[in-house]
Order: C-alpha cells, then sequence, then structure tokens
C-alpha cells in the first residue's frame, strides 16, 4: 500500500515537474483518460438444452466502438442484414464472444485493427509497442485444452485457451479469471493505438465472482484510445 | 483426571520467556490490556508449575496441599530421548503439566497445544497444530515416545486425542529427525501418559458445556511397590456448531463442525519383573462417529443436498521391556503396533442413494531396541535401531488389485558430552532406509553453554525431513467426475501406460521410467537462544530460528488425456523458509511477591513470536517484476516483496498471555488466558497463488479463556474440584474461514478423585 502510495506521489511530482516545463505555443497536450466499460454482453446463454443439459447461446459477437465508448452490435442482434451491415464497417474495434476477442481487420473485418498481449499492468504500458502486433487469423496460438479435448489454437491475434491469452479458466471452481498483469494493445479499426485491461467476466464486475451466481459473459474492461494517431498513452494532441 | 502424586516436587524455575526489547513493550501492552479488561490469556508454555521450592520454608502449606500444589518434576524426555531437566536441555522446548491442563479445562490435545506461544490451529480436514510456521504435516505426535498414526491431507486432528490420563505434553521446537526420523521436522508433540499412584484409586471427570458438548472420564488405577495398572475410558461427544447459518447456497448448508461422539479406551501397566527387569504395557482404542450434512450446486442450478457420515477406528498397542544391564548400561526394546481405519459415505439426501464411499485402513507395526549407556559423568550415549512395516488397504490406493506395503529401517545414536560444568554438547545422527523413498540421513547438533546460574544458551543445527505422505508414494485415482488422474510415484509409469494402452494419453510431457524416486522434503534448521533469569522470581528467554526447507513435494501435469484432462505426478519441487523470533517470560510467585501472606499465589507468564514464511520461488518472482495482483476493483497492479505476506495461514505476529491466581487457604484457582495471532492470508482471488489484497486476508483476533476451580477438601485422600470455565469470552468468529473457532462457550466440570 506504501508503496503505492509513494509511487503515486513520485507520478504526481512528475507531473507536476512536466507541467512546468511546456513552456512553448503549442497547445498544451490534454492527458488521456482511462474509460470503463461494464456489463458488455459476450453472447451470454439463453438457456439450455432439454436433452444435454449443455448451455446454449446466439453464438455471436458484441461488436464494441473504444472511440464512442458503446456498442455497435449486440450479441442479442440476431437479425443478419443488421450484423452485416454494422461489422461490414470500419466503427467496431473490439469484439467479444465468450472468451474469445475479435479486433477489427485480418480476418474478422475490414478495419486496420491488430493487437497483441503485453505482460505489463495497464498502467505501466505508457506507450504502445511500435511493432509485435498480429492481425486475426494471422497468429499461431498454442493449443487448448478444453473439458471435451485438446484443440489446435485459433489463429487470432490474442490467443484463445486457460493462460494462452488473457484469461485463466480454474476448472475446479468453473471460473474465467483475467490474468493480472496483462494488457492488450492495440489498433483500431481506424488505426489509432488503443490499451484495453480486462477487469471481470461476470455481470456487475464482481470483485470476487461466484460462477454459481453471477452471470458469465458479461465484460468488463477498462481502456485509453489514443486519437491523435501517435502510440502515446498518457497525453493527446488530438 | 486423577490428581497427580505431589511426592516429586522438585520442579524448577523454567526457562520461560524473554523478549527483545522492541518487543517488549507490546508484551507490556498486552499485560495491561489484560489486566484493565479482567482478561488473560492462555498459557504457557513453561508449566505452570510454581517454582520450585521444595526446601522452602516459607510455604510449606502449598507444597503439601494435594489439591493445588500438584507438582510435576520438571524432567523432560522428548528433546534427547533421555531424561533431562529441562533447563539443560539444549533446544526449545515447553511443557504443560496436567496440573496447567486442569486449571485450563483442556480435555483435547489441541486445547493444550493451542495455548503454547507461537503454535496456532490449522484447520486442514481436522485441527492440527503449526510450529514455527509450519502445517501440522511436519509435526510429529507421539504417544509415550511412540507415534499416533492417520493423517487426512497431512493433518492429524488433535481433537482425536484425549488428555484426561495425561502427566505432561511435551513440545520441542524445530527438527527432531536425527532421533525420530519423519515428520519431526518443524516440532514433536509428545503426550506423557501419568504413572499409577501407589494403592487402589478411582476417578471421575464430567464435563458439560456450550453446543451439548460433554466429557466423561472414569478411571480406575492400582499401583504397588512392584507395579501398577490404570485404565482409563472417555466419551466425549458434542452437537457440533453451525458458523454459516443456511441462506439457501451450497456453500452454508450442513454444519461446520458435525455431531460427533469419541470414544477412547486407555490403559497404561508396568510390573518390575525383577530388579533389573521391567515391563510395561500400553493400549489404546479410540471410536468416533460423526454426522455432517453438505450441499452442492447442480448443473442447473439447484441445490443437491447429501448426508456425510464417517467412523474411524484408532488403535494403538506399545510393549515395553526395559532391562537394566548394569549401573550404567540400559537396554529397552519396544513393540509397537497402531492401526488407522477410516469409513466415510456421502449419500444423497433425496434418495439415500451412496454418492461416495472412501475406505481406508492403515497398519504400523515397529520394533525398535534403544541401549543407553551413562559412561561416566562426561558422557552419555544412546544408540537405537529399529524396523518398521506399513500397510495401506484404501479405495484410493488401489492399483490393478494391489495395495501399498513398505518396510523401513532406522538406526540412530546420540552422543553427550559435558567437557565442563560450562558446557554440553549433544550429536546425534539417523538413518532411514526406506523401500520406496531415498534413504535420508539426519544429523544434528546442539550445544548449551551455562556461563552463570542465571544464563543459558543454546545453539543447534540439525536436518529434518518428512518422508512421501502415501498419496504421495501410492496414490491411483481418477476423479470419475471430473476425469483426471492422479499417480503416486511408485505407481506413475505403470499407471501411464495402463492409460497408454487404454488409448486414453494424447500427449505425454516426460518419461515417467527415467525418474528419480521420490525424495523426502528436508530441512536444515538453525535455533539460536538464551534464557536469562535475573531474579529468582523472573525469567526471560528468546529463541531465533530458521528453518531452510527444499524439496517440498507438489503435483505437477505429466500428461494430458484424450478427454483434455490432465495426469498429474508429484515432484520434488518448492523451497521455502521460515524464520523468526520466540519470546517468553514469565514473574513466577515468590514470596516477596505474594499478597499479604502466602496463602495467594500469583503467576503470569507472556510470549510473543514473530514469524515469516515464505516460497523463494514466489520471492525470487516477485523479485524479477513478473507477479502481478488485482485490486478491489479488478484493476491490476504489479507487486514487489513488500506485497508478500508469505505462505497462507501464517500470522506474522502472534502472543499468549497466561495469569494465574490461587488462593490456598479457599481451595481457589482462576486461570485467565489469552492469545492473539495477527491477521494471515487465507486465499488467493486474483489469480496469483499468494496472499496480497485485503479480502485474501483473516483479519487478526483475540480470545480470551478463564476458568475458576474450587477444590473441596474430603475425608483422606478423597477430594472434589468444580470448575467453571468460559472459552472465547468475547465471542470473537471469523466464520467459515476459520472452523476452529465457534463463539463463546460455557462449560461446568466436577472431578472426583477417590
Amino acid at each position: 500500500m506504501l508503496y503505492r502510495f509513494r509511487f503515486l506521489a513520485l507520478s504526481a511530482a512528475l507531473l507536476a515537474f512536466v507541467g512546468c516545463d511546456s513552456s512553448d505555443n503549442e497547445p498544451d497536450p490534454v492527458p488521456l483518460n482511462a474509460q470503463v466499460a461494464t456489463d458488455v454482453e459476450a453472447d451470454p446463454t439463453t438457456g439450455r438444452d432439454p436433452n444435454s443439459g449443455r448451455p446454449i447461446s446466439n453464438d455471436l459477437f458484441t461488436l464494441f466502438d473504444l472511440d464512442a465508448g458503446q456498442i455497435v452490435l449486440s450479441s442479442s442482434q440476431t437479425d443478419a442484414a443488421v450484423r452485416a451491415a454494422d461489422s461490414a464497417s470500419t466503427v467496431w474495434d473490439i469484439g467479444f464472444k465468450g472468451t474469445t476477442l475479435i479486433f477489427n481487420g485480418g480476418a474478422s473485418g475490414p478495419g486496420q485493427g491488430s493487437a497483441q498481449l503485453l505482460t505489463q499492468t495497464f498502467d505501466a504500458v505508457t506507450e504502445a509497442p511500435a511493432a509485435g502486433y498480429a492481425t486475426d487469423g494471422s497468429n499461431t496460438c498454442p493449443a487448448v485444452e478444453t473439458p471435451g479435448g485438446t484443440f489446435p489454437g485459433a489463429p487470432n491475434a490474442i490467443c484463445t485457451g486457460s493462460d494462452n491469452g488473457w484469461y485463466n479458466y480454474n476448472a475446479q471452481q468453473n471460473l474465467i479469471a483475467p490474468l493480472a498483469g496483462r494488457t492488450i494493445v492495440l489498433t483500431t479499426g481506424d488505426g489509432n493505438y488503443a490499451k484495453v485491461r480486462i477487469l471481470s467476466y461476470y455481470q456487475g464486475n464482481p470483485t470476487t465472482p461466484d460462477p454459481n451466481t453471477d452471470a458469465s459473459r458479461y465484460y468488463a474492461f477498462e481502456y485509453i484510445v489514443q486519437p491523435d494517431g501517435s502510440r502515446d498513452f498518457e497525453t493527446t494532441e488530438g | 483426571m486423577l490428581v497427580q502424586p505431589c511426592a516429586t516436587a522438585f520442579d524448577h524455575v523454567k526457562a520461560l520467556p524473554a523478549t527483545l526489547l522492541t518487543h517488549l513493550s507490546l508484551v507490556l501492552g498486552l499485560v495491561l490490556l489484560s489486566a484493565s479488561g479482567a482478561l488473560a490469556w492462555p498459557i504457557l508454555e513453561q508449566p505452570s508449575s510454581p517454582p520450585a521450592r521444595p526446601d522452602s520454608t516459607a510455604r510449606p502449606d502449598t507444597t503439601v496441599r494435594p489439591d493445588t500444589t500438584v507438582r510435576l518434576s520438571s524432567v523432560v524426555v522428548t528433546a534427547t530421548r533421555t531424561a533431562k531437566e529441562i533447563e539443560d536441555v539444549a533446544v526449545p522446548i515447553a511443557v504443560v503439566s496436567a496440573e496447567e491442563i486442569e486449571r485450563q479445562g483442556a480435555v483435547r490435545l489441541g486445547e493444550v497445544l493451542a495455548a503454547v506461544p507461537g503454535l496456532h490451529f490449522f484447520d486442514d480436514h481436522g485441527t492440527g497444530i503449526q510450529v514455527q510456521g509450519f502445517a501440522p504435516d511436519y509435526t510429529l505426535i507421539l504417544i509415550d515416545g511412540q507415534p499416533v498414526i492417520g493423517r487426512t491431507a497431512g493433518t492429524l486432528d488433535l481433537d482425536r486425542l484425549t488428555v484426561q490420563g495425561v502427566e505432561r505434553v511435551e513440545l520441542v521446537r524445530g527438527p527432531s529427525s536425527s532421533l525420530y526420523g519423519s515428520e519431526a521436522l518443524a516440532g514433536v508433540v509428545n503426550i506423557i501418559t501419568s504413572h499409577p499412584q501407589d494403592g487402589l484409586r478411582g476417578g471421575l471427570n464430567v464435563r458439560g458445556g456450550s453446543f451439548a458438548t460433554s466429557d466423561l472420564s472414569a478411571d480406575v488405577q492400582y499401583g504397588a511397590a512392584r507395579g501398577g495398572a490404570r485404565l482409563l475410558v472417555n466419551r466425549y461427544a458434542s452437537d457440533g456448531y453451525d458458523l454459516t447459518p443456511d441462506d439457501g447456497t451450497a456453500a452454508t448448508f450442513g454444519p461446520t463442525v458435525p455431531t460427533f461422539t469419541d470414544w477412547t479406551s486407555d490403559f497404561r501397566g508396568h510390573y518390575d519383573l525383577t530388579d533389573r527387569l521391567e515391563l510395561r504395557l500400553g493400549a489404546r482404542a479410540a471410536y468416533q462417529d460423526q454426522a455432517g450434512a453438505f450441499a452442492q450446486t447442480a448443473t442447473d442450478g439447484s441445490l443437491v443436498t447429501f448426508d456425510d457420515t464417517a467412523n474411524r477406528l484408532d488403535w494403538s498397542v506399545h510393549p515395553e521391556a526395559r532391562l537394566r544391564l548394569s549401573d550404567r548400561i540400559r537396554l529397552t526394546s519396544t513393540l509397537y503396533a497402531a492401526g488407522y481405519q477410516t469409513e466415510t459415505r456421502f449419500r444423497r439426501q433425496d434418495d439415500g442413494s451412496v454418492f461416495y464411499s472412501d475406505d481406508f485402513d492403515q497398519r504400523l507395526t515397529r520394533g525398535e531396541v534403544i541401549a543407553d549407556a551413562l559412561w561416566n559423568g562426561a558422557h552419555q550415549s544412546i544408540v537405537g535401531a529399529g524396523y518398521t512395516d506399513e500397510r495401506l488397504v484404501g479405495d484410493r490406493y488401489n492399483f490393478e488389485g494391489e495395495q501399498p506395503v513398505a518396510q523401513q529401517a532406522f538406526a540412530f545414536a546420540q552422543h553427550e558430552w559435558r567437557p565442563s560444568r560450562l558446557v554440553e554438547v549433544n550429536a546425534s545422527a539417523r538413518l532411514d532406509a526406506h523401500s520406496d523413498y531415498a534413504t535420508q540421513l539426519s544429523p544434528k547438533v546442539a550445544v548449551l553453554v551455562r556461563p552463570s546460574e542465571t544464563i543459558r544458551l543454546r545453539a543447534s543445527v540439525g536436518s529434518g525431513f518428512k518422508a512421501p505422505a502415501f498419496r504421495q508414494l501410492y496414490l491411483a485415482f481418477t476423479n470419475a467426475a471430473a476425469g483426471y488422474s492422479v499417480f503416486g510415484s511408485t505407481r506413475l509409469a505403470d499407471g501411464l501406460a495402463q492409460l497408454e494402452a487404454d488409448g486414453l494419453i494424447a500427449q505425454q510431457f516426460l518419461d515417467p521410467t527415467g525418474l528419480d524416486p521420490i525424495g523426502s522434503e528436508t530441512s536444515v534448521a538453525y535455533n539460536l537462544g538464551a534464557t536469562v533469569s535475573p531474579t529468582p522470581w523472573l525469567s526471560t528467554s528468546l529463541n531465533l530460528f530458521y528453518n531452510d526447507v527444499k524439496d517440498l513435494i507438489e503435483t505437477q501435469p505429466v500428461a494430458v488425456k484424450t478427454n483434455g484432462q490432465q495426469v498429474f505426478g508429484y515432484f520434488n519441487l518448492d523451497r521455502i523458509y521460515t524464520r523468526g523470533v520466540e519470546a517468553e517470560a514469565t514473574v513466577l510467585p515468590l514470596d516477596a511477591l505474594s499478597l499479604a501472606d502466602s496463602d495467594h499465589r500469583v503467576e503470569v507468564a507472556v510470549g510473543y513470536q514473530f514469524l515469516q514464511a515464505r516460497d523463494r520461488d514466489v520471492i525470487d518472482a516477485l523479485e524479477s517484476g513478473t507477479v502481478f495482483g488485482r485490486d478491489l476493483n479488478n484493476r491490476d497492479v504489479q507487486l514487489g516483496v513488500g506485497d508478500y505476506a508469505g505462505l497462507f495461514g501464517r500470522s506474522p505476529h502472534s502472543a499468549t498471555l497466561r495469569a494465574t491466581y490461587e488462593h490456598a487457604d479457599l481451595g481457589l484457582t482462576t486461570s485467565l488466558r489469552a492469545r492473539y495471532r495477527s491477521e494471515y492470508g487465507f486465499a488467493d482471488f486474483d489469480g496469483n497463488q499468494i496472499a496480497n489484497r485485503p479480502d485474501e486476508f483473516v483479519s487478526g483476533y483475540g480470545i480470551v479463556d478463564a476458568t475458576v476451580t474450587k477444590t473441596v477438601p474430603a475425608p483422606g485422600d478423597t477430594q472434589a474440584a468444580l470448575q467453571l470455565g468460559i472459552d472465547n469470552a468475547f465471542d470473537v468468529t471469523r466464520g467459515a474461514l476459520v472452523p476452529s473457532l465457534p463463539g463463546r462457550r460455557f462449560y461446568a466440570t466436577l472431578r472426583l478423585s477417590l
């Protein structure tokens, strides 16, 4: 705790220092603030197969626009024409279906979307890496272990499977938990840089979700988009 | 229990607590707190016994009155396997006498040990005890020097053992594997049963209290010049309790501690066949029945409830022959057989069908011969050797119809050397050769220095080990519901081959045929301490300990099955250390301190422990910056070494306090005890395997117990005592997080000695 306070105090001091130093004519850079999106549905279950008891769902993605901070297309939208129109646009940046994430580029969409996973805290990623991004369909991912068998990993930009990407699956508790210290850095449909951290996979962003009572497939995540095209995640000139 | 004979009344001012100056204030604060709050803290280790002054003429009454002056010798046997004055033992040792056990109103071993400074309950499949920061697996429990068997998930449930018929409980801190072998890594608890008294006597002890908990004991004993015998029967029962009121969820369904009835019968006898040959026999049988319930959440969200019934039979037979070959050489031959059987059933409450059943039957047979020789005043040696046969029959251990059988041969030697009156050196070593794990050599050296009458310095370095547990050697288990498999090291190769032959293996990570056999978990421990008694009424002691442990056994996946589930094996992986400070101070009653007349006796003892128990790999990862956590808002943070609270269940700070007031004329004794432990981690919720977030900790708590005992003198040797007690006076609970901590409890005890 103390440690973190000290860090905060230090950051504040640094910010103050930087602020005093910027004495040129250019407009002062505006600090970028993180946004939080909660309860973004990611194809939640709609019932159970009466024969097998397996959960059933629409098997559709929710598409989210980070710049606007809103859902473009919900997984509950089943109208094929609407879905085709929305998913063919470059407006959306990140898509959610269960634990699978997609980005608007490569095999997933017409945009300039790509992503990579950094082993760093969200706060520690102050600048997007210049390289290392993959588009959906072009990545190489490890095999995915499931109760139903082992499958080759889908070549998504952010790999699927427990501990392969952004989450851990605890089979005993049937719990999906975002891995701490993982930050997704991505390019949006428009080619801007953004960073995302997943906060929760359960409705209401509970601190300690109970898979028996909390509904899964509802994302909470925090993100910063840099609108000026730079890789900086601290301030923007746009 | 019967009152102990008071004939051997040479007690000693034991070594008690000492303190770091920095912690003295805390300890004093506790004293004040407890005094002002009219509380008290439990016990200390050392006995309890009043300062020993059999030669004192100042208070002759207290040394003869049988009720209040149950004096025990301060001779201990566990640390060196020889009888030794406690203050001359070179390693940290604590003793709780029968007198103190009675004063506390304790009926089971757990209650006795929880009051010793630095020891904590550790709840995991029963109530175990934590010594120097180690889980209960690492403390050996003995009755008259022979091991109690039967552990579940490593925990030997201390509530199994009654302390009726016990003369004292000794606790050695630090490893004693050089004398006792496996499990004596963190410490050794030795329950010393009482010797039959002269003449024909009987005793009755009836206690009843909250949660319909009752403890009934009756004993008969006969002692004569050549021998004696004692038979004890004890019944301990309770309705159990529920710390989580049922709110319709699976987690809250059923009691925290189930209803149970526990019977123990215990026989101890000895007979001098000749002047040189003494025969002894100990026999013990205990049976427990328990009935609880629990629930699971079905896939459709509904609650499925189960009855959980279990019974347990636990017995031992312990014949021994002690032959005095000469004035200086003695030979002790021991046979020991013990069994531990359990039957567990889970039945669905709706249709009574058996959902899970597990039977387990463990047998241990041991022969041991020990020779000890007192060469002269300066040299004393012990050598011993023995052979152990262990057999297991259990549902989880059955592999292709084959049940585990293991043999072990061992030999040990100890030499004590007193080069001068000031110095004593003790060196010992033991060799354990086992059929299924690598041979283990455990040496130890301890030195005691007495620069003056009032100062004793102790230093020891020794190795401890814990043999792989049964499951780690012999388990052959496939979870029918989830589909994963776990094999003990002796079954891994065959188990994998069998799965492979059945076409169930998708990918194998390693070739089990090339593996080294699994080894014991081993430690090197250092203890450094001092006892200082600056005045006759004050004794302080301080001990620094450091345990460096490697090769802790963990599971690791060795293959993936075609169903996607893994196959696990056991490997020597983890490295941890525990280190800390134990400090104690005892103010012993002295005439000068006593109130107006010598009928009053006051004794106060305080203890404090500082503890760090850490995983070295976690420390390495934290130092490399690759460990992350989440705050309560689910935001991730990077963690450093300063964020690491150590292993789960370890409190960095703990303290105990005990105060006794005795009014001899009125036959009244008041005992107040308190124990405190600071917060400790109990779970990981943010996926980093360590406790770092506030909700991952059990907050610190203090427990206060008190008893008042009134002794009624009666004609002849007969006497009666009535005791009223309150446990956990301030009703502290931590819900299901600490199942061994029910709320406030009252009880009353009637003790008759005829």
